[in-house]
């Protein structure tokens, strides 16, 4: 292994997004916050101290911070807006995703003062549990002129893994306690109908590793992985151990056949059957084995193949930052994706919340 | 703005000098969803907001709340109304092929359908088809068309649709579990069953490196056959493995196998059988760890101990 960690220059490179953007980049305007948290998590993972070093824009971030009540109903709700340029007064701009990783930059930048003086436990719990639908369920958002979710938005296991990371966030440690706000057993039950035969979650039967990631993160924070059977724990373990890609064994005879195949990648991993490698894998597929497996997850790491291929074949050395595979741009999502797949397999990142243990008990 | 002079489009700056991530909005943007903002904290209801929905999309596909008011304005003008109705989904459909990556169309446009007195099956098959043939993978595409044929109750193409992808790619896992999918959703006679049995092992014979064929074989026998193994499917599967799960380790080091996953498939059956089959099951786990799946060594290992353990 002859390539090292190119620290410093992830650091600018995450720096960089935090500064002053282009127009291009305007259509990410709506979910700012969520550009805010991937550079916070991985710069707090390389050991910036984000607490200091953005000490004088706590107070912007309080700002996305929004209570609001529906014409019509007296109940209060709140949570955090992606952006302040998206947001209008009297409609609920506030959405699940960006209330989560809101909370969690303010965790980064060690801001206890939010939790304890500024947040509004009751009515942050009231959004999230008007987000979830009767099947248990939850979408991102509520609908604008009703206290529902929104007709229109998806629902599906990452909003899931999400409300309950907001509600562990918010104090909820016990069923009881998430029970104040959500139908535990219904997101269980709904949880429960995406396993897919393979082992692992998904839509309609075709597992994807970032659901099962969201789905084992969720049962775990709601400590329910024993309502998982054994063996279908034990397959979806399998699972993911089979979507490292080899190149070593019979799987050699798929090159030149299978056309998303590249033994190039070898120890990468990939989100489903059949596909290439892609470095956010490394961290999904690993943080669901370190959930469901500790000694097969240490073993993972041991081998040091993912971190080959990260360091070797996704990481950018000249200017920084991890790319999806090994040809395309470094780009935001994957760099906070690859540092946080290193920062796990070597204990540094508390992988239920995707952020440096030392921000969470 | 033309057609938009009475409204004062809601400023985007936020006056804070320690701004994260200022971004340099082009004009365009900042009148459009300026203007766009203005009429949803009035909540206007008309042709033109809607009209200015579809600029702000354009611009910010993510913008959820501009969907949510999209929508809202639709159920206003439309009232149940086919023919507008028809004209959104044809803009949805534009959206669509223009910005394929967008994960917010899928969901806008169940809600219209949801909401439409005479929704088309027929309609919806040829935009997927285009879609999926760009990228025969594409995930929410797929959960779409389930969604779909789920809400349609209309199964009748699924499978000649999976057949025609899978000619172009056996590997495309997609198009495999799509197929389990429509199985388990059509309770298929016992012959339809067999036949695809015959469908499957067909595909192994061209291909027998594939996870996504031994994974539905599998599923076959485990949804429909309660995991009852016959000795046909162990004789057939052996076609792939060289007996190498019968002899010694010492004396196979050099034979190679069609597929790995063959040689774990008769091993997952020989421990289901257990008894004098077990060694069998022993040696197929041993010659993954060792030659033929070698990077999961550990987890054929612990298959082994396990076995050893019951």
């Amino acid at each position: 292994m002859s390539v090292g960690f190119e620290s410093i220059k992830h650091v600018k490179f995450l720096k960089r997004h935090l500064n002053m953007l282009p127009s291009s980049q305007q259509s990410h305007d709506v979910n700012r916050i969520a550009i805010i948290f991937y550079s916070m998590v991985g710069l707090s993972a390389l050991g910036v101290d984000c607490s200091r070093e953005y000490e004088s824009q706590i107070a912007y971030i309080y700002e996305h911070y929004v209570k609001l009540q529906i014409p019509g109903y007296d109940k209060t709700f709140s949570g955090f807006v992606g952006s302040l340029t998206v947001n209008v007064s009297n409609v609920p701009c506030i959405s699940l995703p960006n209330t989560l990783f809101a909370l969690l930059t303010l965790k980064i930048m060690r801001s206890d003062d939010f939790f304890y003086k500024h947040m509004d436990r009751q009515s942050l719990g009231n959004f999230i549990r008007k987000c979830q639908c009767s099947d248990g369920s939850f979408a991102s958002v509520i609908d604008m002129n009703k206290p529902v979710p929104s007709p229109v938005d998806s629902t599906d296991l990452r909003f899931c893994y999400i409300a309950t990371a907001i509600l562990s966030l918010i104090g909820c440690k016990t069923k009881e306690d998430f029970q104040e706000f959500i139908d535990v057993d219904r997101v269980i039950d709904y949880m429960m109908t995406k396993k897919c035969d393979a082992g692992g979650f998904g839509d309609y039967g075709e597992a994807h590793a970032g659901y099962t990631s969201c789905a084992l993160c969720a049962f775990k924070l709601l400590s329910s992985l024993d309502k998982l059977e054994v063996e279908f724990r034990e397959r979806t373990t399998d699972w993911l151990l089979y979507r490292q890609v080899s190149n070593s064994g019979t799987v050699l005879s798929q090159e030149g056949r299978n056309p998303y195949y590249d033994p190039e990648e070898n120890g990468g991993f990939q989100g489903r059957e059949n596909k290439f490698a892609d470095t956010c894998y490394a961290f999904w597929c690993l943080n669901s084995l370190k959930i469901l497996d500790e000694n097969e997850f240490n073993n993972v790491c041991r081998a040091g193949l993912v971190q080959d291929y990260l360091l070797t074949k996704t990481q950018n050395n000249l200017i920084g930052g991890f790319s999806k595979n090994d040809e395309d741009n470094p780009d935001l999502y994957h760099t906070c994706m690859g540092i946080a797949a290193l920062r796990l397999m070597n204990g540094f990142l508390n992988g239920l919340f995707c952020i440096p243990k030392q921000f969470v008990s | 703005m033309e057609g938009y002079e009475d409204i004062s489009p809601l400023p985007l700056d936020t006056g804070f000098k320690d701004e994260l991530c200022q971004i340099m909005y082009t004009d365009e943007y900042r009148m459009v969803v300026g203007t766009a903002r203005a009429l949803m904290e009035r909540r206007e209801y008309s042709e033109r907001a809607k009209e200015l929905t579809g600029r702000v999309i354009d611009l910010a596909p993510a913008y959820y709340t501009a969907w949510n008011y999209r929508f809202d304005i639709l159920m206003h003008l439309a009232n149940g109304n086919a023919e507008l109705l028809n004209q959104e989904l044809e803009w949805i459909d534009e959206v669509t092929l223009n910005n394929p990556k967008n994960y917010q169309i899928w969901s806008y446009k169940e809600a219209v359908l949801k909401n439409h007195p005479s929704p088309s099956c027929k309609r919806e098959l040829p935009i997927l088809q285009l879609m999926l043939d760009d990228d025969t993978k594409n995930y929410h595409v797929w959960s779409f068309r389930k969604w779909c044929i789920l809400f349609f109750g209309d199964f009748t193409h699924e499978l000649a649709y999976t057949e025609m992808l899978l000619e172009r790619d056996v590997y495309n896992n997609s198009a495999w579990t799509h197929r389990m999918f429509v199985l388990k959703y059509t309770s298929p006679s016992n012959d339809h069953l067999l036949e695809e049995i015959e469908f499957v092992k067909a595909k192994i014979k061209l291909v027998p490196q594939n996870v996504s064929v031994w994974t539905y074989l599998r599923g076959l026998y485990e949804n429909f056959f309660n995991a009852n193994y016959d000795d046909r499917i162990v004789q057939f599967t052996k076609n792939f493995t060289h007996g190498v799960e019968d002899e010694q380790a010492e004396m196979n080091v050099n034979v190679e196998v069609e597929s790995s996953f063959a040689l774990e498939f008769l091993a997952h059956v020989y421990t289901l059988r257990g008894g004098a089959m077990i060694p069998k099951a022993i040696q197929a786990y041993k010659g993954l760890a060792t030659r033929y799946d070698p990077i999961r060594k550990n987890m054929w290992e612990r298959k082994i101990a396990k076995i050893t353990a019951s």
